[in-house]
């Protein structure tokens, strides 16, 4: 195991010994939760409850509820999907590729993170499906699956196929890496189950872990292969669906730039999410000692700089615009930042560009609230990318005679709500069910970094 | 005796101090059944001997099976099966075929890995695992050693592992 | 056709739950199948055990079959085939057109006995090549629910028995007491309907025949009364005039005849590598015409100085003449003096026309045409054109008469006056005092509505008839399916109230025929031959005569005239005045009903679903209106003691101080899809001289009411932009002088390895983007279905969209989903108005010039080659086929909607709701209830919820050429296959064929040579939209050219 520099600050704080950390983390599990928790699994409840009634109309009288039109046949749908999709990678990007840098400080927070990354997967995939004209259909027509109808298969060259692959690979994958580093703690909640219901289900869901050396070393190295896997996948799915525009020929789509663009702006949101859910969970749950001030900063350095990458793929693309020399996409970049839909484009600039340069002082990157304030800011403007990227290149592409707006109707907002209950009704759920901190992983580093070890050298 | 039923069982505080009583208790001559213990501990395998995991190896292999399948299927479906004019591509070309080929490779080495893990470690639902203590998953880790299969006797074996700095020395026997 | 009747429309009794088949409806086997006994029996309850063993064998099959298929609901089986009826095989019949004075020779398409399509007869040399957007939808009214379907007696229906007793008792009681009577009718073109009325009046000597129209041309048949002698409306041949001069006259939209008006101009509108010469077209006028859309020159004047306008071009052209000139005020308006130029310099080679009915300002346009020799070239007046028969005066003293109660039965014959006459209000008080009052109309209209006696007519698709629309040309008019409802033709009612027993009017015409048109001809020496071959031709015209050598000289009085017009015409008038139209869908509105017309977009506004107020952009910023998308406000609209409240929209091109409001809205009792659509406008038509005039110019109010209204638009941005990779265009003399600079050619800049590779494609490091590709690509050895679009010839009538609609069974969605951008039209006219010249940053382009040059495309899939849509397809839903195609499979569609929005032409529609069967679009008669669904085309999908689609090339329409060529053993040509959108088009602006043959007409147009297995294309006018993107369409586009000046 490497040493740690003393002069380094603690990751966890508060003299917390393994014992401590495993009392800490599975009081949550086992004590009744507060009232805090109570309140908030109300509200998304609730959300989840209008978003069911619009969802039902949109499935039943068709997508014509939405206000998409001949033009623009992608709006809200398409941005919720990306957005959502991106939200997902910070966490993956965490626990993959933190783990393949041995950075400790993820430790306490890949838990949660992975657990948003599979719920805001799981809300990305929700749109793709709704927004099909034949869900009923489209649902399993994407596969490559024999059929009926003799030699009918799916389309290779669609990055709409592409896609389908990408975000069910990752998904998966995600999946699987968050369970097997949940085993663990499965089996710690397991041996200190008082009832029998609870020792059952952590039973069950441990798969029968002892904690042996052999299974150890197996459990390291796969985790370590995943990690492997995970990288190189977190940044294909964002390209993936970079090429649903990359690869067409709509003016302010058409561009070589997206996959990298993409990327970094979906780590860029992807971490400003984990903020906003960890400032959330620390405070509900008590876990200062866990998630420290450190972590924060740590993240809000990542968001400076994926943030100003984003900035430079933004003006990147107005100088290729101009440099191109074709009118139609000259005009579809100025049509962004002058046209009907200057607002978004403004929003945009000012919460993806702007905002985040604030973090360079120290004094913002370690303030709570601006931080808390901040992310979702940043979450905001990142939705705006999106909305940008699909809706204003749409609705003003080559031929005037079509050109046209979109205006959202209840059913748009209401469908994107539906998500957002989802998602936080998921990780309250989550939050109260599972250990929300990686108990096996901090244990390790206990030794290394904890205060407490420290003082006794 | 008959192995794999009764065990004697030293449980330390401190991963350092089982790490060292692992070195100990072989060096004493005594077979080790198994460590266990709420984290890795680092350099155990090797101070029990155990050789690298083939893990590693199954992910390659299955990776590599994802990779042809993707292959296969697409330029089968596309090139061969029933081919399409689409946008005046030709019928089948490598390079939209490659997003779905990496994400097949990506998809089956990780199954593949993680289930030959769960198959290799017999873990699965509703099995019922041997835990030698409870507290092995909190804050203690435990070194069992299987009477049925160590030329020592009991006390002997206890001795060694009090004298290995185990906090307690216990027997457990499974029927 | 007539024997089979029973068996051939056994459907229609279910249609019509007609008693009979409501009683059987219920049981498995209609009565007069074979089990007939067994049933009976049953019934009675003594069905035997062979019956029931019969029955039950039958049962057994019945349900094994319906086992592997969908049930049919509604089968309705031959018991005898029809012997010319073959399931799945069309059946044309050719036939007649006529809505009042409007006419087209046309052929009908039917299916098992349904029609379901109306195509041009290109045998008549009166309508031209094509139909128009209201006879392409005609078909759609013959299916419509709001149709009467049986006589009635004020309200209360009854036998015709009954009906004909009363009528007739009416009838001659009036008669006895020698009172008036009155038949009131729209332009009358059939000559055997003539003879019925004349029989009528022999009859009942104290009745009259008096014939209107909506909108009138009387002014011109009283000035050529006038002028010549001859009180009629010549033939205009414009293919003849180097030099066109209209004064509001619309003759390319719904002048008289602007079918053969259009397809006439057009043809001095073709450019090819041999003729370099192009006619040149004036227009003054003050709403924007399509005509003046068209215009090389188009001047926007006031209509009170339109009399003085002419006058003064009168003058100057007397001035050339070297005679003296009439004394008017004088008044200077734009390109007067070229117009006058370009006519002196083509004498006998021009044409001027006028649309107003001011018999002086005709007087006046024939004595120019006098002046220029035209009389005898361009204007004939030997033939003249029966379209306008409609006699104001009488009409008037009508009204007056039936107002002092002279007239005690009147019989409103298929016409509709208290609507769409401008006296109608004053017509429905006076009718209350009439004794007998007869509608005999198709639908309880505004009219019908304020009779007694209400005799429902046929669909024309029903009757028997015929046409004299030309003086020596005749044409037939076939039923086509037998009377789905209980009615009876006008001809025969009439017929039966003047006594004769059980007339039966086809027999009555073929006497007519044999009696007065067959011994005009000596070809044929047998009647029934001559009518045989009349019928199947559909149109007859008279051996050309000797031509009488009297020669036509103008002979009015101009003098008078001229101080007419001084007295009623001024210089300059600061109020408002008001220019009445009719739009191209809706004409006189006694279509109305027809949901196809309703949201056919007019091709100027691009609007539809209703009428509007069309205001100049001076006058929106005095009231502060401004228009984003389809949002706009109400205005107050007072017209003399008349006002009403309605939508206003900024229209490029109208004349300062000026608004235009179109005719044929606001239907109270036209059916469900137009009552209380938009406002009616014939009460605001005034009196010029004396005739009804579509002009106020005097005490006209617009006020804002600042309550905002949304018009349903389909296209709402105005400008293209200046982008010519969209519409190219040129003037005549740079097209001349050096055609290959004369347009915009993308060039693409190529490294030097490619151009080492490339060779000789290569030009100074540049090529045609359409030389490079990243793949080998397809070449399509069998066929390549290509469609040339001449944007000189284009018009803008959209007769094909109605067309495309009929054809493809587009559906029709309503003014909200319209208004939601979602309109279904699988082809569209763009209509792009030019920015002003000045107009420089993306924000002074998006403005419209204020009189803007026009420029239509027709707008369609593109058939790409290199499709963007198919690539982006998950499923292979939209995939090219073997000849070029870009086909959509409909079942395979999911419904992503990525093909659309990688279509850089957005012609690709979704299905965003159940269309079909869905009490929400219940406007969409055509698949919303059973009448309406006879219309369907049956080879072309009705398309589910959630599906894509999109224009097809008329797929079935190539399979089926196919099929009929392959039986013929031959390869298909060019007269196998016509897509609908080219059949219909008047003006032959969409070629459509085969580009790998070469005799093929879209072959020649393009000047396609092989070379090797590229085909390349060599007329210069010849480009694709957005080439420099490199998707290959097949849609190429002929770059249009404007005769007129450059800087002008």
């Amino acid at each position: 195991m490497e040493v740690v520099s003393s002069v380094r600050t603690p990751l966890i704080t508060g003299a917390k010994t393994v014992g401590d950390v495993t009392q800490d983390i599975c009081v949550r599990v086992e004590a009744k939760p507060p009232r805090t928790w109570f309140m908030a699994l109300a509200v998304s409840l609730s959300l989840l409850a209008v978003g069911t009634y619009t969802l039902f109309f949109t499935v039943w009288d068709g997508i014509g509820v939405w206000g998409l039109n001949k033009t623009i046949g992608w709006a809200w749908d398409i941005t919720n999907f990306v957005w959502w999709v991106g939200i997902g990678h910070a966490g993956t990007l965490i626990s993959a590729i933190l783990l393949l840098f041995r950075q400790k400080w993820r430790m306490s927070i890949n838990r949660a993170a992975e657990a948003m990354t599979i719920f805001a997967v799981i809300c990305a995939a929700f749109f793709p499906l709704v927004h099909m004209g034949r869900l009923w259909l489209g649902f399993y027509w994407v596969l490559p699956l024999p059929n009926t109808f003799g030699s009918l298969w799916v389309n290779f060259n669609s990055p709409l196929l592409w896609d389908v692959f990408a975000i069910t690979t990752y998904f998966t994958v995600s999946l699987v890496f968050w369970y097997v580093g949940l085993i663990p703690d499965f089996a710690t909640i397991r041996d200190r189950a008082k009832n029998r219901i609870s020792a059952a289900i952590y039973g069950t869901l441990s798969f029968g872990w002892t904690g042996s050396a052999k299974d150890w070393s197996r459990y390291e190295s796969v985790s370590l292969i995943l990690a492997g896997l995970a990288t190189p996948l977190v940044l294909s799915v964002h390209t993936v669906v970079s090429f649903d525009f990359a690869t067409s020929i709509i003016p302010g789509w058409h561009t070589t730039i997206f996959p990298p663009y993409f990327v970094s702006g979906a780590v860029f949101s992807g971490f400003a999410m984990v903020l906003t859910l960890m400032l959330i969970t620390r405070k509900v749950y008590k876990l200062e000692d866990y998630i420290t001030i450190t972590h924060i900063e740590f993240m809000n350095i990542i968001i400076i700089v994926t943030g100003s990458i984003v900035g430079i793929a933004y003006l990147t693309e107005l100088f290729m615009a101009w440099y191109s020399g074709v009118p139609a996409e000259q005009y579809a970049f100025l049509n962004r930042a002058t046209g009907p839909y200057w607002w978004a484009y403004t929003i945009m600039m000012t919460c993806n560009v702007i905002s985040p340069q604030l973090f360079w002082f120290k004094k913002i990157r370690t303030s709570l609230w601006a931080t808390f304030i901040l992310s979702i800011v940043v979450n905001i403007g990142m939705w705006f990318e999106r909305f940008v990227i699909i809706v204003t290149s749409l609705h003003r592409d080559f031929l005037p005679s079509s050109w046209a707006m979109f205006y959202p109707t209840f059913y748009d907002i209401g469908d994107y709500l539906f998500t957002f209950g989802f998602f936080f009704t998921a990780f309250f759920l989550f939050a109260k069910f599972f250990p929300v901190v990686n108990m096996a992983e901090v244990k390790s580093i206990i030794k290394s970094s904890s205060s407490s070890n420290k003082a006794l050298k | 005796m008959a192995p794999g039923n009764h065990f004697i069982v030293g449980v330390y505080g401190d991963d350092h101090h089982a790490l060292k009583a692992v070195k100990s208790i072989r060096e004493a001559g005594v077979k080790i059944y198994e460590v266990f213990s709420p984290f890795p501990i680092h350099g155990i395998d090797d101070a029990l001997g155990y050789k690298r995991s083939r893990l590693p190896k199954a992910a390659f292999m299955f990776g590599t099976l994802g990779f042809a399948l993707a292959l296969i299927m697409q330029y089968w479906m596309m090139g061969y099966d029933w081919q399409m004019i689409i946008g005046g591509k030709n019928f089948a070309s490598l390079p939209p075929f490659i997003p779905v080929t990496f994400e097949l490779t990506v998809l089956l080495s990780a199954l593949g890995m993680v289930f030959s893990f769960f198959v290799v470690s017999d873990l699965k639902p509703y099995k019922k695992p041997r835990i030698f203590d409870l507290r092995i998953t909190d804050n203690k880790h435990v070194i069992a050693v299987d009477l049925g299969n160590n030329k020592l006797n009991k006390t002997e074996i206890s001795k060694i592992m009090a004298q290995s700095g185990a906090e307690e020395v216990n027997e457990k026997s499974f029927d | 056709m007539k024997e089979n009747k029973k068996q051939y429309w056994k459907g229609v009794e279910q249609l019509t739950n007609h008693p009979e088949f409501v009683k059987y409806a219920s049981k498995e086997f209609p009565r007069d199948l074979p089990y007939k006994e067994g049933i009976l029996q049953e019934e009675e309850g003594g069905s035997t055990r062979r019956d029931f063993l019969k029955l039950m064998g039958f049962s057994v099959a019945a349900a094994s079959l319906a086992a592997c298929e969908a049930p049919i609901r509604k089968a309705i089986p031959y018991l005898n085939k029809p012997e010319e009826i073959n399931p799945g095989i069309p059946n044309y019949y050719a036939s007649t057109y006529t809505n009042g004075g409007n006419y087209c020779s046309i052929v009908v398409k039917t299916r098992e006995g349904r029609p379901i399509k109306i195509e041009p007869n290109k045998l008549s040399h009166v309508t031209g090549n094509g139909t128009g957007a209201q006879v392409e939808a005609s078909v759609l009214s013959l299916y419509d629910q709001a149709r009467l379907s049986e006589p009635s007696i004020n309200g209360a229906a009854v036998t015709w028995a009954e009906l004909d007793g009363q009528v007739k008792t009416k009838l001659e009681s009036i008669a006895s007491g020698s009172g008036q009577i009155r038949i009131i009718s729209k332009t009358i073109l059939s000559p055997s309907t003539k003879a019925v009325i004349q029989e009528f009046i022999t009859r009942y000597p104290g009745a009259e025949l008096v014939m209107y129209d909506p909108i009138s041309s009387y002014g011109i048949i009283k000035a050529n009364e006038e002028s010549f002698g001859k009180a009629v409306i010549p033939s205009y041949d414009f293919s003849k005039a180097k030099t066109v001069v209209s004064f509001g006259a619309d003759f390319l939209g719904t002048w008289i005849n602007p079918n053969k008006y259009s397809s006439d101009f057009i043809k001095t509108r073709k450019l090819d590598h041999g003729n370099k010469e192009m006619s040149r077209l004036y227009q003054f006028e003050s709403n924007l015409s399509l005509t003046g859309a068209n215009a090389d020159y188009r001047t926007p004047m006031k209509p009170s100085m339109e009399g003085l306008v002419v006058a003064s071009l009168y003058n100057l052209l007397a001035a050339k003449a070297g005679s003296l000139g009439v004394s008017t005020h004088k008044v200077e308006v734009a390109y007067l003096s070229d117009a006058a130029n370009d006519l002196w310099n083509n004498k006998g080679q021009s044409l001027v026309v006028s649309g107003s009915n001011d018999p002086n300002v005709q007087i006046m346009v024939n004595a120019i045409n006098g002046l220029l020799q035209n009389i005898g070239t361009t204007i004939d007046l030997k033939t003249p054109v029966y379209f306008r028969q409609g006699d104001d005066d009488q009409m008037k003293q009508f009204v007056s008469e039936l107002g002092s109660g002279r007239i005690q039965g009147v019989i409103f014959l298929d016409c509709n006056p208290v609507y769409d006459h401008y006296l109608g209000t004053k017509i429905q008080s006076a009718l209350a005092q009439v004794n007998l009052k007869v509608s005999i109309s198709e639908r309880e209209d505004e009219t019908a509505a304020s009779v007694d006696y209400v005799a429902p007519n046929h669909h024309f698709l029903e009757s028997w008839g015929d046409a004299n629309p030309v003086e020596g040309t005749y044409s037939l008019c076939q039923p086509t399916i037998s009377p789905l409802f209980n009615t009876r033709q006008a001809q025969v009612s009439l017929l039966t109230w003047a006594g004769k027993a059980d007339v039966d009017y086809y027999e009555y015409v073929k006497k007519y025929w044999q009696v007065n048109i067959y011994p005009t001809q000596s070809k044929i020496s047998d009647f029934q031959t001559f009518f045989d071959q009349s019928l199947h031709d559909g149109v007859y015209s008279m051996e050309a005569r000797p031509m009488t050598l009297e020669m036509i000289v103008f002979g009015g009085d101009l003098n008078v005239a001229a101080s007419q017009i001084s007295s009623t015409y001024k210089t300059s008038n600061d109020g408002v005045e008001l220019a009445l139209y009719e739009t191209i869908a809706i004409g006189d509105g006694s279509q109305a009903n027809n949901p196809w017309l309703q949201e056919t977009p007019d091709p100027i506004t691009k609007a539809c679903w209703e009428n509007y107020l069309t205001i100049n952009q001076a006058m929106a910023n005095e009231f502060g209106l401004e228009m984003n998308e389809g949002n706009t406000y109400n205005v107050n609209l007072k017209v003399g003691d008349l006002s009403m409240v309605l939508p206003a929209i900024v229209q490029p091109g109208q004349a300062r101080g000026t608004v235009g409001l179109a005719l044929g809205y606001g239907r109270t009792k036209a059916g469900r899809v137009a009552n209380n659509v938009g406002v009616n406008a014939y009460p605001l038509i005034g009196e010029i001289s004396g005739s009804p005039a579509l002009n106020r110019t005097v005490n006209v109010g617009v006020t804002m009411t600042g309550q905002p209204a949304k018009v349903a638009h389909t296209q709402t941005h105005q400008t293209f932009m200046n982008r010519d990779f969209v519409i190219q265009e040129t003037t005549l003399n740079t097209f001349k002088n050096h055609p290959e600079h004369a347009f915009h050619r993308p060039k693409i800049a190529v490294s030097n390895a490619l151009e080492n590779k490339l060779g000789d494609e290569v030009v100074d490091g540049k090529m045609q983007p359409r030389e490079i590709s990243l793949w080998k690509g397809h070449t399509y050895n069998n066929h390549h279905w290509t469609m040339a679009i001449d944007l000189n010839s284009c018009i803008g009538c959209s007769a094909c969209s109605v067309a495309c609609q009929a054809e493809n069974n587009v559906p029709v969605v309503g003014k909200q989903e319209v208004l939601n951008r979602r309109e279904m039209t699988w082809i569209r006219i763009d209509r792009y108005y030019s920015s002003e010249k000045t107009a420089k940053s993306n924000a002074e382009l998006e403005v419209a010039a204020e009189n803007p040059e026009v420029t239509f495309q027709p707008m369609m899939c593109q058939h790409c080659n290199n499709a963007p849509c198919e690539t982006v397809c998950p499923v292979a839903a939209t995939t090219h086929s073997t000849e070029g195609l870009n086909q959509m499979t409909y079942n395979r569609c999911i419904g992503t909607r990525y093909c659309a929005n990688n279509c850089p032409y957005k012609v690709r529609r979704f299905n965003w709701f159940k269309y079909h069967d869905n009490r929400q679009f219940s406007d969409n008669s055509s698949m919303n209830n059973d009448l309406g669904k006879m219309v369907l085309n049956p080879d072309v999908t009705v398309r589910s919820r959630g599906v894509m689609e999109k224009c097809t090339f008329c797929v079935q329409r190539i399979q089926y050429g196919k099929l009929e060529a392959k039986k013929k053993g031959r390869r298909v040509m060019d007269e196998d296959i016509n897509v609908a959108c080219a059949s219909a088009c008047p003006t032959e602006a969409i070629v459509f064929g085969d580009i790998l043959d070469p005799e093929s007409k879209v072959s020649k147009l393009l000047q396609v040579k092989a070379n090797g297995e590229k085909q390349e294309i060599h007329e210069h006018r010849a480009y694709n939209v957005l080439e420099e993107i490199n998707v290959k369409p097949n849609v190429w586009y002929l770059a249009k050219v404007r005769n007129k000046e450059e800087n002008a």
